[in-house]
This record gives C-alpha cells, structure tokens and sequence, in this order.
C-alpha cells in the first residue's frame, strides 16, 4: 500500500554542514496496517512522515502510495501535498480557531479538487466522521472550546473526512495528560481497525508503539536499525540502542565462546558462564558481547535457583515499592541490576539482603557491543 | 506532474523549490519582493547619485564631490549638526521622562484613571504633529499667545513669560506629541518586569532606593536604551515642529536645510542630497544600534510565563497625588493643545479663551472650509491615499511577512531587513529622493497623485511589516500544512485560513497606516503640487500664507475628529488580539 525506496534528505545543519535527516531508508506498509516509526527525537521519523506527506521534498529516493508515485527523483516526479489525498493528524492537533468543529471537519471537503460535494453529502460525511471519534453533537460548538482530548479526536475526524487511504499521524497523544493518553489509544486502536485505514504512527513512546503497531520499525541518526511485531521487537532486540529504547532493559558485558548456534549462545561474564536463547547477527566467538535482560524477567531468591538458570549473587542496594510490582537495584561485582518482581508474598526483599539473581536462558539476548566509535557518533545524532 | 514550488512553506531550502516557477502564486510572491526592492533602492540610489552628481539647470550632470564640499566646508554645517544633536537628544530625554512616568503608573501602580491614560495615549495619535505646533504657537507665541496674554494680566508683566521660538519650546512642542509614543515603547518593559525580582531584593535586606537602583533601572536599562534611540531618531528626523518653530528663531536643523535647499529657486537638489546623506547615516547608525539593544533586550526577558500577573504598587495615601500628577501631564500636553484648537476654530482672529466670548464664537470656519474647492480636493486626496496606501502596505507586508517567516532563515532575515528599512530612513529624505527619482525615471508619476502613494506605501511598509510578521508569528505552521494535506491550494490557504486567522491584524494595520497616511506632511511636501494638495500640504500653506488661525485650526479638527474615530477602531482590533493571543 505504501512503499518507500531508499530515502535520502539533508538538512543545513546550524553551523555549516549537512545532517542526514533520513539516510537511505526502504519501508513498506500493507494495506489496513498500523506501522509505527518509533525513535528518539532528531531521528528522522518525522521527517519522512512529512516527506510522505508532500511537506518536505526528500533529497532522493521513491514514495509508491496505492499505485501512484508521489516521489521519484529518478523520474522527476513530485506531487504537491494538496494532491495527495492523504489525511494527517499533526503534533499541535493545528485546530483552526476561526471556525467551527463542523466547518474544521468539512473543509477537506470544501477544497477538494474535481469533486464537488453537495450541502448534504457535505453534512452527511462530516457527521458520520465526527460520530466515528465520539464528537457528534459539537458540530456548531466553537473549535476552541474544545478540551484537549476534544481537539484531537477533532483533528483525527478532519483527517478521515475524506476516507483517506492513508492516515498520517505525527505523535499525536503527545499533547495529553497520561489518562487521557491510555484511553485514546484504545480508541485510535479501535478506529484504525474498523476503518481498515492503512496508517503511519510517529512517536518516541515505546509503550504507545508496543500497544498500537502491526510492525514497529525503531529509527536511529536517520536510520531504520530494526523493524518488525511489536513482540519481535520488545523480546528480540537486534542491538543494543532497540534494546535499551524500546523498554528498560539490564546490560552485562562479557565475551562470546561461540557464535550462534541453534541453541543460543555462551557468554563469558565477571559473573561465569551465561547462556542466551537469543544471539543476534554480529555476535562471534571471542568478540565483545552484551547480555540483555529486562528488570521484569529477572527474579531474586534467597535460595539458590535450580540449576540450568543463569544466577549471580548481589546484595539489594536499594527498592521502591509501586504498588503492583517491587523495582530492586541489585549491587553485583560494582555493576547495579534492576529488577521488578510482582508484589505478592515472598517477593519483599529488605535492603542489605543477599539475593540470588536468576535469569531465565530464554529470556537472554546476546548482542553485539558497539564499540565506541559507533557510541560516539549516535550519542552526537542524538543531541 | 507538477513541479515543486514554493507552496509548501516548509523551512527548506528557497532555491531548491523555485521549480514551478511560472505559477501564478509564486508569481505574485516574486512581484511583491521585486516592489518592495524597486521601493526601498530606487529612491536611495537615486540620493546618492544625485550627491554626487553636478547641479545643472537641465538635471544631474557629471561626477563632482561639489556637493559634498559646499554642504560640508560651510561653517554652517557645525550648527547644523550641533542643533539637531540638541534637538534630537532632548527630545528623547524629555520624551522618555514623561512617558516611562506615565508607563509606570499605569502598569506598575493601583493610581485611579489607569485606564484613560492608556486611552488617551492612543488618542494622542490622532492629532497631526503639525497641528499641536500650531496649537503651541498659539498659545505661547510671545505676540499672538493666549496663555502668555493671559499670564501678563494676572502678574502685571510688560513682556511675555514663554517664548515658543526656541530651542526649549521646539523640544517640548515635539515631546508634548511623542510622549503617548515612548509610554507605549516602555509600558511592556514595566508590564513584564517581575515583582518578584523586586520582592527578592527586598527579602534579602535591601531598601526601596537601592531596590529601584540595582534591581529595577538595570532590569530596565535595555528598555530605556533602546526607546531613547528610537525617540531620538524621531526627533532628529522631524520636520513639522523645525518647520513652524525653528525657521521663524532660526534654529536651523538638517530636516529644514534639506527641504530649503531642494525647494529654493534655483533648486539645489545637490546640495539637498548630500546633507540627507549626513542624516540618512545618524538615523541608519540610530536604528542600527536600536536593533541591536532591542535583540539583546531577550537576555533580560523576565516574563514568567501566562498566567503571570505583576501584582500593582499599592500608593496608599499617594493613590491620588500621582494621579493628579499624571492628569495634569495629559492637561498640560494634550489638552492644552486640542482645548486651543477646537477653542480657536470657532474664531477667525486669534481669542483669549473667554467664557463670555462663547456667544461670539461662529461656525464661519467651517462652513467657508467645506465651500473651498481647494480644500475639498486636498480631503478627497487624502482620503484616497490613505485607503490605497494602506491597501497597499497591508497587502505587500502580509506576503512578505509570510515569506520571510515560512522560507528559510537565511532569506527570511533578508526579507524582513529589506521591508525594515525605510524606518531608517527620515521622511524628509524619502520624499527628496522619490522626488529626484521621478524626475529622472520617465514613468509619468511626477506630479500626481500616485507620487504620493509610490512615497507613503514606502514609508510604511515596516509598520506594515511588523504588524503582519507579529500577527504571522502567532500562527503555528502546522495550521497552514494540515489545510494544505486536506487538498487547498495555496490561494485557498491564504483565502480560507490566514486571511481570516489574520483578520483582526490585517484591519489594525490598515487603519493605523491609514492615520499615518493622513497626517502625513515631511514627505508630501516635496511631493504636492497642484491638483495634488494633501491635508497637511493645504494646512501648512494657509498657516504661512496668512489665512485666518481659525480657518487652519478648523481644518485641523476635520482631520482631528475623523482620526480619533479610526484610532477608536484601532483600539478595539488591538483588544480582539490581545484576547486571542
């Protein structure tokens, strides 16, 4: 449904210089299905979602939306935004404050091109959009009025007006407060698969990319570093940057005593010998390795666990008590681990305690470790 | 398919987006940038040809630093200097005391009458500065001035006690009609100052004195900077108060020296030019370094975010002390003025305010005014030209502001310098050189209206600008590209969402060009001639060439009493931005 082939734009950087807002990336979303681009501010996500959208002119590359091609710059081809036919939903909601909640709604109508949509079918589908997010009623209220929540679900409404075959949608839960936020996913979940709409999603919330996404592709300095299920993602990072970005996550450096084999691989560490049932492209024998393992995989005991369970000893250096779960931070050989347990009998551990760490071999990720070089330079992307 | 262009507004590169060239929206875009070049550099080119050029009796002839020489070898020009030094600076020192007094009671204390101090300030705009000369010299002329007469009554004095034909009364007649303008360049710095800055100091032991003097002034210090700059450009560039003032206590300041020079049989146009050059610099390096305190003023923003609210000064005791201080400043400055005019319409020769001369005074003024066709034409082109120039300037700011604040940076700054400049240059000077410009550009504008117009929209484009860029500012970007993702065509984004988004601004900057517009003499008067008489033009010469004080003060209220109603619509538009901001 979308295709994207090899996407290249520069910035001027301030100071001189170029930056690789989006360097060389191919995507491609089936029809009816939520892609999310998820990454750190400065990535470049928003970029190509304004490039898709006609805002930006990409440097080179394609964009295919059903089967016509907005952007080739082999071709010469470049068609303006008004004549993509796409809907969007921007970060600020951009309500305009000078019109009504049913002249915000209309106005995709009011412009369209070759179309001309009669005083009915111009009520009509405007009612029917502002039913679908639950706004039906305001059509005559005053678009400022609206609380924020209103304003979003208003800006959603405008961008299906037009029964669009995409759906752009640039951070938009970014403006809510936290409850407000959890709920409209639910409903934006809801509408995108009612709707069969095929959509695009923008965010730095990797919870919100878990909850929404069919694919999840995380993006880095311009580049798209992993894509695929929201559970591939989160239980199978590729790397060390998808690891950490999408969840909070334990790193322990060791080395590799062979590459991956169907059974996972060993992993020398201060703390012995760990066996990981996932390895990931990059990891050889003898090279530099990281282990990773998130806080709610990891479980402390004061027994030792049974054997075939990687296990380490450390002393609980500090808790906080979250109502459902415990979060520790284990003191281990001068490395901290973090660990969440359910709070249930038998997981309350006081500070000073001696625990065991145990950590399931299924549950483990052996990852390559950048070396510093490749830190640098994303740390300076990042900023 | 079609090209890229330079409809998406984003903050990409210009050049690489002037593909489609040929459309006609950015044909339109091109147009206004090549006008506001062709306005700002054809007229200063032409300035600095002809300082450089020979006077001849046929035109500009060859290459001579004559011009330069005979202005500057003349002694003369020391004075010159020395006199609008004088003139400038005290302006704007006298000018700042009254208004950062009046900004400072009206932002910062719990004085009564806040309200209609700001109101009146606003109202002040609507009097013609050459009207409240006038009004001065009919009350402090040691020959025909009322208050003197008076004043040699009640204290039994042979000679009259004021004397408005100096450098003092040219100074004070000009800060009597700038003041309004320097309250309303201080009142934001006072408004936004936080008291808590001032609490802290206080906390931390200090008292009210060395409050005011290591708190307060510093905070303040870049407000106060940069609004003397300005008024002192003002002052040094203006040309009413020296016109009716300064020639007849021959005070002589470059803005009467250009306009004599250019203006006597034969012309000097040479000569003219080459002193606009000296008060083109000091005005250019006056705003230059206004630019410059005003960038840095940001380093001391103290605005604590929306819901802040500066908690007034309570004056206690002093509540109505300083109210009657500042009621009797607005007295004084403003009603004093306005009082004489209105008083003096009603008379042909000049009158004491008299109660018991009420039952003399007649509508003869006005009715003589409405049947003179000299004067019917000047309000006809008056009137013409304020709306087309505020069409104009309005129209062309509003693409440039737009241009200069979706394109890039880089060409953004250069935009927005090229629409600024003319408020660097003095009016006196704008309506010289478009007067040597068109006389040599064989375009047919010489002596006719449009002249004018060509001189006004130049003028005013920056206030134009700044209207439109503060009103554009406000808009977020994301308002004009989901319009556009929705499928309008650039024309339908300007015509249904800034147009009507802008609205308020559009209309305020309209009519305040407008006043401008009419009130309009320094510049007019290089440029009028027969046929082509403006309000300001006409007033002028029935002022010198000796007709009745009553007729000219009446044609002063006709132009008074319309403005103040425009000023009134102008005042509400502003509410209806600040409300929505």
């Amino acid at each position: 449904m979308l295709a994207i082939e090899t996407l290249r734009k520069t910035f001027n950087a301030r100071g001189g210089g170029r930056v690789h807002a989006v360097d060389g990336v191919s995507l491609a979303v089936d029809q009816g299905k939520l892609l999310t681009l998820l990454g750190p501010s400065g990535c470049g996500k928003t970029t190509i979602l304004r490039c898709i959208a006609g805002l930006e002119r990409p440097d080179s590359g394609r964009i295919v939306i059903g089967n016509q091609t907005v952007y080739d710059s082999d071709a010469g081809i470049f068609v303006p935004a008004n004549r993509r036919g796409i809907g969007m939903v921007f970060q600020s909601y951009a309500i305009w404050p000078h019109m009504s909640v049913f002249e915000n709604v209309a106005f995709p109508l009011r412009v369209a091109r070759g179309e001309r949509y009669g005083r009915e079918e111009v009520a009509a589908k405007v009612k029917r959009a502002l039913e679908m997010v639950r706004l039906g009623g305001f059509e005559t209220r005053s678009a400022t009025q609206l609380s924020g929540g209103q304003q979003q679900r208003l800006a959603l409404a405008r961008g299906l007006v037009r029964e669009p075959a995409l759906l752009l949608l640039d951070e938009p839960l970014s403006n809510l407060d936290a409850k407000l936020r959890e709920q409209m996913r639910f409903e934006l979940k809801r509408l995108q698969t009612e709707l069969g709409v095929t959509t695009l999603y923008v965010t730095h919330d990797q919870s919100e990319a878990l909850a929404l996404s069919d694919v999840i592709a995380v993006f880095n300095a311009g580049q798209a570093i992993q894509s695929g299920s929201p559970f591939e993602i989160y239980r199978n990072p590729n790397s060390e940057f998808v690891a950490d970005f999408t969840g909070s996550t334990n790193f322990l450096e060791g080395t590799a005593d062979a590459g991956g084999d169907g059974d996972g691989a060993s992993v020398s560490t201060p703390f012995g010998v760990m066996r990981c049932g996932f390895v990931q492209d990059g990891v050889v024998a003898g090279g530099a390795t990281l282990v990773s393992i998130r806080p709610e995989d990891a479980a402390l005991s004061l027994e030792p666990p049974p054997a075939g369970v990687n296990t380490l000893l450390g002393t609980v250096s500090n808790r906080i008590y979250l109502g459902d779960v415990f979060d520790y931070q284990v003191s281990a050989g001068g490395t901290e681990l973090r660990v969440r347990m359910r709070a249930e009998s038998g997981a309350d551990f006081p500070l000073g305690a001696a625990v065991h760490v145990s950590m399931p071999v299924e549950t483990c990720v052996a990852l390559r470790k950048p070396d510093s070089g490749e830190r640098a330079a994303r740390a300076q992307a990042d900023d | 398919m079609a090209a890229g262009s330079l409809q998406s507004g984003s903050g990409e590169g210009f050049a690489s987006r002037i593909a489609g060239w040929f459309r006609l929206s950015n044909l339109v875009l091109v147009f206004c940038v090549v006008l506001a070049g062709w306005l700002v550099f054809v007229p200063l080119g032409s300035l600095i040809y002809i300082s450089l050029a020979e006077d001849t009796p046929i035109g500009p002839g060859g290459f001579t630093l004559d011009n330069f020489i005979n202005a500057y070898a003349d002694r003369h020009l020391l004075v010159l200097f020395r006199n609008s030094m004088i003139y400038g600076v005290g302006t704007a020192v006298v000018t700042l005391v009254m208004g950062a007094g009046v900004a400072w009671v009206v932002e910062r204390t719990d004085a009564p009458g806040r309200g209609a101090f700001h109101v009146m300030s606003l109202m002040s705009f609507a009097i013609p500065g050459l009207l409240t000369t006038m009004a001065w010299i009919l009350i402090f002329s040691p020959n025909i001035g009322w208050l003197n007469k008076l004043m040699m009554g009640w204290f039994g004095l042979s000679e009259a006690p004021v004397n408005i034909y100096t450098m003092t009364g040219m100074i004070w007649a000009l800060s009597s009609h700038y003041f309004p303008l320097a309250y309303l360049l201080m009142g934001p710095a006072f408004r936004v100052l936080d008291i808590r800055m001032e609490e802290a100091a206080t906390v931390s032991g200090a008292r009210n004195w060395q409050v005011a003097t290591r708190v307060t002034l510093p905070l303040l210090r870049p407000a106060i900077l940069s609004t003397l700059l300005l008024l002192f450009v003002r002052g040094i560039e203006s040309f009413e108060v020296p016109r009716l003032l300064g020639i007849p206590a021959d005070i002589a300041v470059f803005t009467t020296e250009i306009q004599n020079a250019t203006t006597e049989v034969p012309p000097a146009f040479g000569i003219g030019a080459a002193l606009g050059m000296t008060l083109l610099l000091i005005c250019v390096l006056g705003v230059f370094l206004y630019r410059r305190a005003t960038a840095d003023a940001s380093a001391y923003a103290t605005v604590t975010g929306k819901g802040y609210q500066p908690t007034p000064l309570a004056l206690g005791r002093w509540r109505w002390p300083v109210s009657l201080a500042a009621w009797a400043m607005f007295a004084l400055a403003l009603g004093l003025p306005l009082f004489t005019l209105i008083w003096q319409s009603f008379f042909d020769a000049v009158t004491v305010p008299n109660l018991a001369m009420i039952g003399e005074g007649s509508i003869r003024n006005y009715t003589f005014l409405f049947s003179y066709p000299v004067f019917i034409t000047a309000l006809q082109n008056s009137g013409a030209l304020g709306a087309m120039a505020a069409t104009a300037v309005v129209a062309l700011a509003f693409v440039m502001a737009w241009i200069a604040q979706r394109s890039s940076t880089k060409h953004g700054w250069a935009l927005d310098a090229l629409a600024f400049a003319p408020i660097a240059i003095p009016s006196v000077i704008i309506g010289a050189s478009i007067l040597f410009a068109y006389i040599m550009i064989p375009i047919g504008v010489y002596n006719t209206i449009w002249i004018l117009l060509i001189a006004y929209v130049t003028m005013y484009l920056p206030y134009g600008m700044r209207f439109t860029s503060g009103g554009i500012v406000q808009i977020h970007k994301e308002l004009e590209e989901v319009a556009q993702v929705s499928g309008a065509s650039l024309l339908q984004i300007f015509r249904r969402v800034l147009i009507p988004l802008l609205a308020p601004v559009l209309i305020a900057a309209w009519l305040y060009v407008f006043v401008l517009a009419v009130r309009e003499l320094a510049a007019s008067i290089f440029l009028a001639g027969p046929g082509t008489q403006v309000l300001g033009t006409i007033s002028l010469t029935m002022w010198e060439e000796g007709g009745s004080f009553g007729a000219v003060c009446a044609l002063g209220m006709v132009q008074i009493a319309p403005l103040i109603v425009v000023v009134i619509l102008l005042r509400r538009m502003e509410t209806i931005i600040s409300r929505r901001g």
